[in-house]
Order: C-alpha cells, then structure tokens, then sequence
C-alpha cells in the first residue's frame, strides 16, 4: 500500500504548510497577548537570548579587566557592580528560564501531541511576571546598581550603600513567580495532557527532565521568595533577622538561600540533561541506552538535589557533624550523573550518527559536563574543599556546569528545535563552526580557572598577585574567542530567518511526536490527537532524498508498539 | 583495604616544604601534604574517568557515523541491567572511599592539638589585626615554627573569610560569632615580603575585597619571641613629640583605603584641610544638615575637636558627613589613646607629609 510510505496527513495538508502559528493572526498584539504555548516560547527565548547578550557583556568587561592586576579599565566599585550584575542575569534572566520556559514552552504540549499547556492564561501571565522582573533589575542599575554578588549574602547586602538592591530583590522575587507558575503550568500538563498511550515509561525523556525539573521548581522557588522578603524587611524597616548586629544571623541567611539556590542549579542542568537525551538519541538514530535508568536518575537528581545546600556553607561556621552529612549526600548526585553520562555515551554505540550541529553541541556537553561533574569530586570531598572552596577553582567548576553543560544544552536544543520554530534551516557548515569556536574558547576560558583556583586565587578579585597573571591573560583571551563562537552562532541563526531554505518537517530523523507535525507547526498542533508509537524507535525512520525529508512509517511503528505491548 | 589506605596515606606524610607543581601551590603545613595527596588521588580517578568516557565517544562516533540516507542501523541493545549497575555501583563505592578519606583528612584538618599558641585575629572591611596574648599588634600574621598556631577570628563588620593557600587552611569569619582555624608551620621564612606566604580574605566584602591580604610569616621560637616583645611595645617607644610622624603613617596604611590626603574622593571624606573644617563654624556639614560648630565646643558634645576625632574612630555611624554613607568599621579595641594621639598629630600636620601619607619633612630632631 503505498499509504505506507507516505508522510501524516497533516504534514501534507496544503493549509497546514501555509497557515501557521507565526502566520495564523498578524500584529504586534496578537503576540503580546498570545495564548499560544509556541508564541509564549518564542518570546521567552528573543527575551532569553537578549538577556544572555547583555550577561555576557559584562562577562567580558570582567574578563577584561582582569587582564592586568590592579586597574586596566574600571574602578573596583565599578568590577563589583559587574559581577553581580553578570551573576543574576545569567542565574535568574538566562539560565533559569532558558530551556523550561523557552525551549519547554515550544517543545512540551507538541511532543504531547497537545494543542497547548494545561493552563495558556497562566502560561502567559509567567511571562510577564519574567518581563516585570527583568524591568526590576532593570531599573536597579538606574537606581544605582548593587554590588552584593549575586547571593546577597548578609550583612554586606543589608549594608552596602548601593541604590539598587531592593529593585533587584523585588525583581528576582517576580522572577520566582514566573518560574514557579511555567513548573506548575508543566506538571499539570504532563499529568492531564499525554495523548492515550502515552504512559509515563513512553514519554521522550526530556519531558521527564522537563517534569522533574517544575518539580524542584514549585517546591523550592517559594523558599527564595520568603529569603529575599526578609532580606528586604531587614534592609528597609532594620528588623533584625540576619545581621548580628541586631541580632540576627547571617549564616542562617546562607541556609534560607542555598536551600534554594542549590536545587536552582538543577533547574538549570536537569532540562538541558533532557534536551542531549533527545539531540544524541535523535541524531544517532538509536534508541535511548537504558531509558528507565535515565528518567529514574531525572527524579533522583530532583530529589537529592533539596539535601545537599549544606556543601555550599563547608566553611561557613557550620558545625563539623553538618559538613561530613552534607558531603556524604553531595557525593550521592555522582551517581545519577554518572548513569547518564554513561547512558549517553553507549547510545551512540552501533548507532547511525549525523554529525549535524545539534549532535557537535550534544558531543560538546557530553565532553565539558564530564569535566564539570568530575570536578565536582574536588569540592565535595571535605578536606579538598578546604583548599578550594571560594577560589577560581568553584568558577571554574560551576561554570563547565552552568555554562558548559546547561546553556551549551540549550544552544544545542536551540539548533535541534530550530527548523520546527522557524520553518527554515540554517547553514550546518557555519553552525558547526561556530560550535567548535565555542568549544575551543570555552575550553581556554574556564580551564585555566581550575589552574587559578587550585593554585589559590580566590574569586571576586579585582587585583591579584603578579603570579596569576598569565592565567588570566589564557583565560581572557579564551573569552573573546567564545565571544566570536557565540557571534558567529548568531550570524547563522540571523542568515536563517532571512534567507534559510524551507525546513522540512522532520529534519534529523526523529520519532518524537514534534518531528510529526508540520515546520512551523500549525496553530493547533495537531488536528486530531496523534497515534503515540515508542518514541525512540528509529527502525521506522527512514531518508527520502527527493523531499529531504525522514519519514516515519506508521504502519511499522504500529507493529512495533503492539509486538511490544505484547510481551 | 582501608589499612591499605590509611599505610599509604601515612606514607605520603609530607616532607616540610612541596613545591608548586601544575595544580597546587607550595604546600607549607603539616597537613598540606594529606590534602595534597588526596587532592592528586582525585585527580587521577578524574582523568580516568574523563579517558574512558572521551575515548567511548571519539571511538563510536568515528565508528559509527552514518550519512544521511545510510540505512539506519538496528542493532543496538536498549538496556543492559549488569552494565547500567556496574557504573552505578562502581562509582558509588569510589565515592564512598574518597568520602571516607575526605572526611578523616577533614577531621585532622580542623583539630588543633591541645597546646596550640592563639593568635586574636579581628578582620575589618578591609584589613587584617593580629593581636597576640602579650597585647602586641601586626597587621601581617607573625607566627613561630614548630608550633601549632589557631587562629581565633572575629569579624567587625561583614563576612571575610580567612585562606592560607600555602598551608591548605581557609575559614569563614562571621560576625557575631567566633571561628577558628590551626596550621603547623616548620619551616622559618624570616620577615622579608617576599618569602612570606599569601593570606588572602576569601569571601567577598566589598570594594576593597581584593587588596585585604597579608603575608604569613614564620619565625623560629627564639627570633619570634624576641618580635613579639619588640612588637609589644612599639607605640610607647616612641617619644610623645614624634608619635604622630613615626607612628601616625603606619597607622594611616589602614585608613588611606578610604581617606585621602591629597583631597582626591574616596569612601570617606578626605583629610585634607580636615583640622580647619572641624575648627571652624562654617565647617563640612553632616547628613542631618547640622555642622561641626552644633556639637564640638566647650558645653557642647565634645569640649573639643581632639574628642570629637577620637569618637569618630571609636563609633564612626554617630555623625555622618554629609554625603558619606554609614560604612566606616569602629577600631574600638584596635587602636588604643596613643594610636588616637598619632592620627591626631598627623591630621593637624598634614602639610608634612606627602600625598601617600609618608612623612616628607626632615624630622624636628634632625634639624637640631
């Protein structure tokens, strides 16, 4: 039957190809006051993507500055306003909302086979709650700035004479909200909205990450609300809480925050985690190596992820019993990060790879995460940590996390999910390029900093001693290259939107149901509710050279999925 | 298995001094080299690791790399419960070995022994003040060799956290509490800048973070004993008429981070004309729109403006200048009535010394 061999009708369907979501209703309010999940997605990664640049600015007036010791182009008032401006752009603009609110956003209700979120209104209120939080930090640098480093921690924070702290305080409480409301916005839909068939054990993986991650979203945000309130009360109307001074506490400051602020770390890894269990098993055209243990590691990371604050305060003043259960715990979160990388890595065994740029980003993670993750090992072990707590050592470390594993995730989800946004392919050869200058100036950015922190430079310097100075130099040098990576990157996207060849609608190979429906999807999605198959088997994928085009075969896929539920 | 361990551990008991390699710094205690070894131990278990997993990569990327339209492979196994618990179980054991050893390394760490010497460690936005138990005062850590010294820290203002990389050592200093931290030194390093070993205030403070570091030097018992007594004593050696330029520009070291001298701005007001200012009725004003005449005069706050100076080091939130905010740390404790006496001294001599605070004129007694 020659049915067989073609593609979902509504891929074919002429008025899918034509009317679109971006299509579907023109203007400048129809955007702002979508209720459509893709739109919402799209503008949480334009905002998203803005913020990353301004973040990034101020990364390199760090970087260069730290060229010379002593002054080379601002004062020491002017580095410190800096670094935490840098510090809470990238955690709570960036990071935190990148791949949840604007990849998650467009991937999750279609990968449901959903027409949208569980709740579009609330969807959409989250991302004026983010656009209300970034006008507060926003407003915060008119106010004066804040030089309180991104933790702001007591009593510098209720102390300092800085104008911007209460804006910027008030602007990541916003902030919190909006993320609490995409978590909840998330669980409901994963809950209510998986199409019949669809049981847990069959959803892609990153909605499993997607999932643990509003988890630690709705159950942790609300604990930074409360610091951040107290934090304000205390500033504003003196009531001693954290300062000695009016007897408070501070180090029980540093408990209220890290309780949140160190699930927030898996806020940020825990998606990108699902984004390269797709890219890899995706592009390697392979079912995912061992599923369950990679979607059982999502919730256990969740999980461990609440116990383990206490590794962030080793040298705090906390009591010795403390710091050996705290890293005892912290030793756990190895193991789950362990299993996936390794799952990872044995998927691309007998595998059928594409070394397309989405796969060059997952390859990049898969390299920089085991760095990032090993490194680990030294904060964690007790008597290490002593050496290396606060010095260039943790920069180092967090950023091969943060940066080399959750935003190169994102990036590389970005390239993956791309052609299904916009309808339109990029250039593979400059994408690739620009992959590979990111990996090279990642690399010499940030190892160095191992080298600066294990040889004793603390960090939030603004001078050093003459010794440091040839990491620095390595270290700055590497930054401006990761620059033009990541300015090359943007040339690629920007020659796409202009000039980019239509995308099909399943350009890599994918099972998923995303990879189903039309590039850009249709408003609705999908017209009826789509037949859900194992999502990760890729024997029913096959290349069609006269469309460019993978097409899935249903009636296999069909086979599959009933000889499976047989046994 | 773990007396294994714990043989090699002591084995790799640390010659006095290991040099800097390409990860550590010199390693100068008696517990750098548990923290060295231990620190290098990880290491290898990382690279290994880092190997493995980058060569499965490269291997199978290379091998398996498939063009678009190559017929996709199906070969590949889904699951392999022996293999997915092996590396679940193995690197749990791993971790559970360097938890154990962290740990112990981490109790011997932070244990002083029980004869340990005290040296009273005040930080202060952005400063060190070492106080030793005959009342001598250093602004760089003296200590004696061959001799456990604990660190009993207090902050005045914020959080400043004390790290000495040569001796693997670091801790927070939190204000409103008291922490400590020992090391053992064995090597003397005598009292020239350059052989001092770094100490560093690691946890963020604010504007002057960067600049609150001191050297560690160490002296044998004998010379440091002979230190300490001159150390005790240096302020009353000095004559009363020569206090204010001998002692006055050391003093003046701590307070040039925000006071300047030339009338350059700085986080304070600066000292230059500051003795007239105070002297005068239509003076600087304060932040409550009062000026120095309203509370300096006989019957008023202070009978003079020596008074009001010296409360103005002792409890600086009291009268703000205007425009200033509330920053300055109290020195209460840290600089007695002569240290007073010297900055007082220099403050109505200014015009004697030069723009970083050095005394720029031939002292009165050579001139005789």
């Amino acid at each position: 039957m020659t049915t067989i061999d073609t593609p979902r009708q509504d891929v074919l369907d002429s008025t899918a190809s034509t009317d679109n979501y971006l299509t579907h209703t023109r203007g400048f309010l129809s955007w702002i006051l979508t209720l459509d999940h893709k739109r919402i997605g799209v503008m949480y990664t334009v905002s998203v993507l803005v913020s990353f640049l301004v973040g990034g600015m101020f990364a390199l007036l760090l970087r260069t500055e730290l060229l010379t010791p002593g002054r080379t182009i601002c004062s020491a008032e002017a580095y410190n306003q800096f670094f935490t401006l840098h510090g809470a752009i990238m955690v709570f603009l960036v990071i935190i909302p990148s791949i949840p609110a604007a990849l998650g956003n467009f991937v999750l209700p279609i990968m449901l086979g959903a027409k949208d979120v569980a709740f579009p209104r609330l969807n959409l209120f989250s991302y004026f709650l983010w656009l209300g939080g970034a006008g507060f930090t926003l407003y915060s640098l008119a106010a004066g700035g804040f030089d309180t480093g991104w933790t702001f921690y007591t009593p510098y924070s209720t102390t300092t004479t800085t104008g911007g702290v209460i804006p910027v305080l008030i602007g990541v409480f916003i902030l919190g909200f909006s993320s609490i409301f995409t978590g909840l916005n998330f669980i409901v839909t994963v809950h209510k909205l998986r199409p019949p068939g669809m049981t847990w054990f069959k959803m892609p993986l990153f909605l499993w990450a997607l999932y643990s991650t509003a988890i630690i979203q709705v159950l942790a945000t609300p604990v930074l609300a409360i610091t951040l309130c107290l934090l304000i009360v205390e500033r504003v109307l003196n009531v001693g809480i954290f300062n000695p001074s009016m007897g408070g506490d501070p180090v029980l400051y540093q408990h209220f925050f890290w309780f949140y602020s160190h699930p927030a770390v898996y806020i940020m890894i825990v998606p990108a985690m699902g984004i390269i269990s797709e890219i890899i098993a995706v592009h390697s055209h392979r079912q995912i190596f061992g599923y369950r243990f990679i979607a059982f590691s999502s919730i256990a990371i969740a999980m461990f992820s609440f116990i383990v604050w206490g590794h962030h305060m080793f040298m705090s003043g906390q009591s010795g019993l403390m710091n050996t259960i705290f890293s005892f715990i912290s030793f756990s979160v190895a193991i789950p990060s362990a299993v996936k990388t390794f799952n990872w890595t044995m998927t691309l065994y007998k595998g059928t790879i594409s070394l397309t740029a989405p796969m060059m980003y997952a390859l990049s993670f898969l390299f920089l995460f085991t760095i990032g993750g090993l490194t680990g090992i030294h904060c964690a072990t007790l008597n290490t940590d002593v050496h290396l707590h606060d010095t260039y050592f943790v920069v180092a470390h967090f950023h091969y996390v943060m940066m080399g594993s959750a935003l190169i995730g994102m990036i590389g989800g970005l390239h993956h999910w791309w052609p299904k946004m916009t309808g339109k392919m990029y250039n593979e050869k400059i994408a690739i390029t620009a992959c590979i200058i990111v990996f090279i100036g990642f690399n010499m950015t940030f190892f160095t900093q191992f080298m600066l922190g294990s040889q004793g430079m603390p960090r939030r310097y603004y001078d050093y001693q003459p010794e440091f100075q040839i990491y620095h130099v390595i270290s700055t040098i590497g930054s401006y290259i990761l620059a033009i990576g990541f300015f090359t990157s943007a040339v690629c996207f920007i020659q796409s939107l202009m000039s980019g060849a239509k995308a099909p609608s399943n350009p890599w190979g994918g099972v998923s149901l995303e990879w189903q429906c039309a590039s850009p999807p249709p408003h609705d999605n999908f017209k009826t509710t789509p037949h859900v198959g194992n999502c990760y088997d890729f024997s029913v994928v096959r290349w069609d050279e006269a469309t460019k085009n993978y097409i899935v075969d249903h009636k296999a896929e069909l086979a599959h999925s009933t000889s499976e539920g047989s046994h | 298995m773990l007396s294994i361990a714990t043989a090699i551990l002591a084995q790799a008991a640390p010659p006095a001094v290991t040099p800097a390699d390409f990860w550590l710094p010199i390693g100068a205690s008696v517990q750098s080299g548990n923290v060295d070894f231990m620190f290098n131990m990880i290491n290898y278990i990382c690279y290994f690791f880092f190997a493995v997993v980058v060569a499965m990569m490269v291997v199978f990327v290379v091998r398996y790399r498939g063009k678009r339209g190559t017929r996709i492979r199906t070969d590949g196994i889904t699951h392999h419960a022996v293999l997915e618990l092996s590396w679940s179980v193995i690197p749990l054991l791993i971790c559970i070995f360097i938890f154990f050893f962290g740990f112990t390394g981490y109790v011997d760490l932070i244990t002083p022994p029980k004869n340990s010497y005290d040296v009273n460690v005040t930080a202060i936005k952005w400063g060190w003040q070492f106080k030793y138990p005959n009342g001598a005062q250093s602004d760089n850590l003296v200590v004696p060799s061959d001799c456990p010294v604990r660190l009993v820290m207090r902050s005045n203002d914020v959080l400043h956290c004390c790290f000495i990389p040569a001796f693997r050592v670091k801790k927070d200093i939190v204000p409103g509490r008291v922490t400590s931290l020992w090391f053992q030194c064995n090597i003397p390093t005598g009292l020239e800048e350059k052989d001092g070993y770094h100490l560093f205030c690691a946890e963020y403070c604010g504007t002057g973070h960067s600049n609150m570091n001191r050297r560690v030097f160490v002296l044998p018992q004998a010379e440091f004993d002979a230190w300490l007594t001159k150390q005790a004593a240096w302020l009353d050696e000095i004559p009363d008429e020569e206090l204010y330029f001998k002692a006055g520009p050391k003093i003046y070291a701590r307070c040039s981070q925000c006071h300047s001298i030339d009338g350059t701005e700085g986080l304070g007001p600066t000292w230059k004309g500051i003795w007239t200012r105070i002297t005068t009725p239509s003076g600087a004003r304060f932040s409550d729109g009062k000026s120095y005449a309203d509370f300096i005069g006989p019957g008023k706050e202070y009978a003079n403006a020596e008074e009001y100076i010296r409360d103005s080091i002792y409890n600086p939130g009291k009268h703000l200048v205007a425009t200033f905010g509330n920053v300055m740390p109290t020195f209460k404790g840290q600089l007695n009535d002569r240290g007073v006496e010297a900055i007082i001294g220099m403050m109505q001599h200014l015009d004697e010394f030069d723009a970083k605070g050095a005394y720029a004129k031939t002292p009165p007694a050579a001139q005789k």
